[in-house]
């Protein structure tokens, strides 16, 4: 899809619609509502400028820092928005989403183009974009609810390891819990996937200009693929995080 | 059996004993008592290997307990702690919300907000019992140290576990329980006071 400016400044005139009821219904909001889209702007104009050097130059080691940068902003928003302590998460959680979403994007990539495609800017920087967008919100919910698990389970740690098991043993229990509320929602909602609404992810490789079963294809594998990353990154996270 | 010679035992710089000997025999119940903040808990801790000992030594079956070598002793300690009646994962699986699909899905990614666990219910007292039951039959264990096991018990629950680790040291474990209720101390065939220093 090709277009000029002219057709930007068109599609940009649809915001006259909400602009107009805002105005007629709720004036007071006009203003929050301006700043809102202009922060939009900016932000996008600044991730188009980074994207656009990323994949003008399309080098691995552009590509592998793209991840880097990705891996510890997401990490920190999900360690913040987990209410655990930056300084003693952040390393480990970025770590872990780091590796995962290496692993996995070098594994889907491999399967799908081939080697020497791995690192190309086109297909990583999108596909580590997405597993970390994933990976961000099921580790809010899996690191609070380890905290919180570990927290109150004080004691039964305590048991267990006055009772002989290794400190890995003693903390399974809390792993396992991180574990299923990382699971429980990824599995509620890949059983309704697409039951009610086409999922974003799908609407954009349609738009992009991918014919439906390939798409549908690429879909079920980047669902699988984000439920791979998200996984390795908490347990690595965990581990790493955990260790004496 | 498990012999402690000699020993200072404190915490934070604190010495709650000092010169403290005595031998916990296999085949024999052994209750350490004493006033609060006597440091009954700190001698456990100490026992277990979790605690470093200022002076003297601890051993176990004639092998010195280091920090090293602690780890595999406790392997062959069934242990069990004071507050029981919090342990109620160890009985029953920590409950799992049932999670409903986002409404636009994940992959449409709107952050979540935290879950928050549900508070620990406790244990009643036939459920500890029933939890201690199965910490102390457990295979392999030579040993059974008890720190206050009684302390959400019943009499009659109390008089129950008293018979299990009587059984225990029949078996020829050893059985150090530590406590201030009379029926236990009054039931044990060796009583060590760390009000006194006496065994």
């Amino acid at each position: 899809m090709m277009f000029s400016v002219i057709d930007v400044i068109l599609g940009l005139l649809l915001l006259a619609v909400p602009a107009a009821a805002i105005y007629l219904l709720d004036r007071p909001r006009l203003r929050p509502a301006a700043i809102a889209v202009s922060r939009m702007m900016a932000q996008m104009a600044l991730m188009c400028l980074v994207l656009w050097l990323v994949f003008r130059f399309d080098r691995p080691w552009l590509s592998l820092l793209w991840l880097v940068a990705v891996s510890v902003g997401s990490s920190y928003l999900a360690v913040k928005r987990s209410r655990q302590d930056v300084r003693q998460l952040l390393l480990p959680v970025s770590a872990g989403m780091f590796l995962g979403n290496l692993v996995v994007a070098f594994w889907l990539l491999a399967a799908l183009c081939s080697w020497r495609e791995v690192l190309a800017a086109r297909s990583f920087v999108p596909l580590t974009a997405l597993l970390s967008g994933h990976s961000v919100a099921m580790l809010i919910r899996s690191l609070s609810v380890f905290s919180q698990a570990r927290w109150q389970g004080n004691l039964q740690y305590e048991f267990n390891v006055s009772n002989g098991y290794t400190h890995w043993r003693a903390m399974l229990p809390f792993v396992r819990q991180a574990f299923q509320h990382l699971l429980s929602p990824s599995l509620a909602n890949i059983s309704v996937l697409g039951l009610f609404a086409m999922p974003l992810l799908l609407v954009g490789l349609l738009l992009g200009g991918w014919e439906p079963v390939r798409a549908v294809i690429l879909f079920v594998l980047l669902v699988v693929a984000c439920l791979a990353a998200s996984v390795i990154a908490l347990l690595l996270a965990l581990w790493l995080a955990c260790r004496k | 059996m498990l012999e402690v010679k000699d020993a200072a035992i404190g915490v934070g710089g604190q010495t709650f004993q000092r010169n403290l000997s005595f031998v916990a025999k296999d085949g024999q119940l052994t209750c350490i008592t004493g006033a609060e903040g006597s440091g009954k808990t700190t001698l456990l801790r100490a026992l277990m290997g979790f605690l470093p000992l200022s002076e003297g030594f601890v051993s176990i079956d004639g092998e010195m307990l280091t920090p090293d070598s602690a780890p595999f002793f406790r392997r062959m300690i069934a242990y069990l702690p004071q507050n029981a009646q919090w342990l109620s994962h160890l009985l029953y699986p920590a409950e799992m919300p049932e999670y409903e699909a986002d409404e636009y899905a994940a992959w449409n990614a709107l952050l979540p907000s935290c879950p928050v666990l549900p508070e620990v219910s406790p244990l009643s007292g036939d459920e500890v019992y029933r939890l201690l039951e199965q910490v102390v039959t457990q295979a392999g264990k030579t040993m059974v140290v008890a720190d206050e096991p009684a302390a959400s018990l019943t009499s009659g629950q109390t008089g129950q576990l008293l018979s299990l680790l009587r059984r225990q040291a029949d078996e020829g474990r050893a059985v150090l329980i530590v406590s201030r209720r009379p029926e236990i101390i009054g039931r044990c065939d060796q009583l060590i006071s760390l009000d006194s220093g006496n065994v």
